[in-house]
């Protein structure tokens, strides 16, 4: 195709835009709408996902380990029996003796810092963890300190004082993918010197399920939306195309193309598109402003993504979701018009 | 300039820019448009297809447009197999043909230069080039004080000749015109086939659909007669 017919074309689309303004108006107002609610369901699943992944930092699954002080303190009745009678080979053995509480050193797993530190490593090798923090018996009694209320720290103190730190040390575990949960916490607790798990399951499997829903929702709105917008914008291009019969038919009967008579209702389809990404992006941009400083201020929440963070791939999805509906909407349209009914130029 | 001959007696050295042989048209309803039609018109001819309604006028125009494929026989327009022609090719075909319709088919928001230009855009033209033709043509149907006028205040003739005008642009070697006096009155009848017969003179041939009997008797050309999808007569106007 010549340069200048491309010129030319070009020129006739935005004019098309301008003749049937009023049909290019009513589809940008449609298009908007579709825009600004896919907008407005990406910015939702953008917060949320804000929103979950904070919840997600706070789900933290402690694992208390098999020390000394679960020997003492801890329910390890159920390996009693194995712990006497590995307590009995080794007294054979080494003469190992008991220490002022009774305890046997094979009465427990973790001896030291080292040992529970390579239990740390182990954990944090595993696929789905993100972070291992060791936090020793002494640190452990502390944070429970801490989180007393006033004039309670003294009944640990009592118990510190007359029988030693009743905390066991633990691994302070974070993971990557919360959906995967149950299976790591198998895999935690099939290492050697493990006792128990402490998790907020419920609460991991409610945040799996709310990230589930969201994506799932946001796919089905957004597609219901594209189609939406391609109906439209098709029928714009229909009526548009029905009002331009005589010029369509003047142009097969001069020896126009196909490509020729499309181009100018793709151009326009393509530009209405085009001004409906713009407007969307504006309203769009006002309404979450009015939206986010309403939950700021009544809800107090300060995690909330900031609109300049998504303008531009808000402003690329909508132009693309114009110009795809725009451009297929007018080919398919015209391309069914020019087979059958605009074949025909001469029994107009 | 080839010289124009209206004796079907000397088709036989002239070269065809229209052959028909053999050639059949049925629709899908059934309706029979042409049975073994065999003509042929020459460079350079004027021809006049005369012939009551459901002669088979229009389906003879359709074939030579390309708008209907034939059943069965061979058409040759300028030089095109249509019976061979992809799809694709038509706008080819159409480009070397000018159409001149009854209701005019002027676009009512163009003025009458942009009516014309219209046609030279469609093929690619642009600039200056279109601008010198489009005058030329709008001089040659004496419409070149008209070209800023609007479909709508010009007479039915003028319109027509502004039609006429957008046929010639793009300087065709056949111009196909579909009963273009049917809208107009009888002096501007006269007026637009004396125009066209100066065109013809000029070496374009010309293929005008006609019901008026008038004009065939007066202008003297090349006439054919369609009945019942078969061709009755093709003679010289008078003798029809």
């Amino acid at each position: 195709m010549k340069l200048s017919s491309i010129k030319y074309l070009t020129g006739e689309g935005f004019k098309n835009v301008w003749v049937n303004r009023l049909m290019s108006v009513a589809s940008v107002g449609v298009l908007v709408a579709c825009m600004v609610i896919i907008g407005l369901a990406i910015l939702i699943s953008e917060n949320a996902n804000v929103a979950i992944g904070n919840l997600e930092k706070q789900n933290v699954v402690m694992v208390y380990m098999k020390d000394y002080n679960w020997a003492l303190y801890g329910d390890s009745q159920a390996d009693d029996e194995d712990v006497s009678a590995s307590k009995e080979e080794t007294s054979d053995s080494d003469e190992a003796k008991p220490d002022k509480n009774g305890i046997y050193e094979s009465d427990y797993i973790i001896h030291n810092d080292e040992e529970a530190q390579e239990l740390c490593d182990k954990i944090a090798k595993l696929p789905n963890v993100e972070s291992v923090e060791y936090i020793s018996s002494e640190e452990g009694l502390e944070t429970v300190k801490e989180s007393m209320l006033e004039g309670q720290e003294e009944y640990f103190t009592f118990l510190d004082d007359e029988y030693g730190n009743p905390m066991s040390a633990a691994a302070k575990v974070k993971m990557k993918d919360m959906e995967l949960f149950g299976e790591t916490i198998k895999q935690i607790e099939k290492l050697d010197g493990v006792d128990v798990i402490q998790s907020q399951s419920d609460l991991a499997d409610t945040i799996a399920a709310i990230k589930k829903g969201i994506t799932v929702a946001g796919v089905w709105i957004i597609a219901i939306l594209i189609i939406i917008s391609l109906v439209i914008v098709s029928n714009t291009i229909r009526v548009t195309m029905y009002n331009r019969k005589l010029e369509i038919s003047i142009m097969k009967a001069v020896g126009a193309t196909d490509t020729f008579i499309r181009v100018p209702f793709i151009i326009e389809g393509v530009l209405i598109g085009i001004i409906s990404a713009a407007i969307a992006e504006v309203l769009l941009y006002f309404c979450y402003r009015v939206a986010t400083e309403t939950i700021v201020t009544t809800l107090g929440m300060s995690d909330i993504v900031k609109y300049s963070e998504m303008a531009l791939p808000l402003f690329g999805i909508f132009v693309c979701i114009g110009v795809l509906a725009g451009a297929i909407g007018s080919f398919i349209i015209i391309g069914k018009y020019l087979k059958h009914e605009g074949s025909e130029f001469s029994a107009l | 300039m080839e010289e124009i001959s209206i004796n079907p007696a000397d088709n036989a050295v002239q070269k065809p820019i229209i052959e028909f042989r053999g050639v059949s048209k049925t629709y899908k309803t059934g309706t029979h448009a042409l049975e073994d039609v065999n003509i042929k018109i020459n460079k350079g001819e004027f021809v006049f297809v005369v012939g009551s309604s459901g002669a088979g006028k229009s389906t003879f125009m359709k074939l030579i447009m390309r708008e209907e494929k034939a059943n069965t026989g061979k058409i040759a327009v300028n030089g095109f197999d249509l019976t061979k022609m992809p799809r694709r090719q038509v706008p080819m075909l159409r480009r070397t043909m000018g159409i001149v319709f009854q209701d005019f088919r002027l676009i009512p928001t163009m003025n009458v230069f942009e009516n014309v230009a219209f046609a030279m855009h469609v093929v690619g033209d642009s600039g200056r080039h279109v601008r010198v033709e489009v005058s030329k043509a709008l001089s040659k149907v004496g419409l070149g004080d008209k070209a800023r006028s609007m479909p709508s205040q010009l007479s039915g003739g003028e319109q027509q000749r502004v039609g006429l005008a957008r046929a010639l642009v793009n300087a065709p070697d056949l111009i196909i015109a579909d009963e273009p006096t049917g809208n107009v009155d009888p002096n501007m009848s006269y007026e637009i086939v004396s125009l066209l017969t100066e065109i013809n003179k000029r070496g374009t041939t010309i293929l005008m659909v006609t019901h008026d009997h008038n004009l065939v008797r007066d202008f003297q050309h090349r006439v054919i007669m369609l009945d019942k999808g078969k061709i009755v007569a093709d003679n010289v106007g008078g003798d029809i």
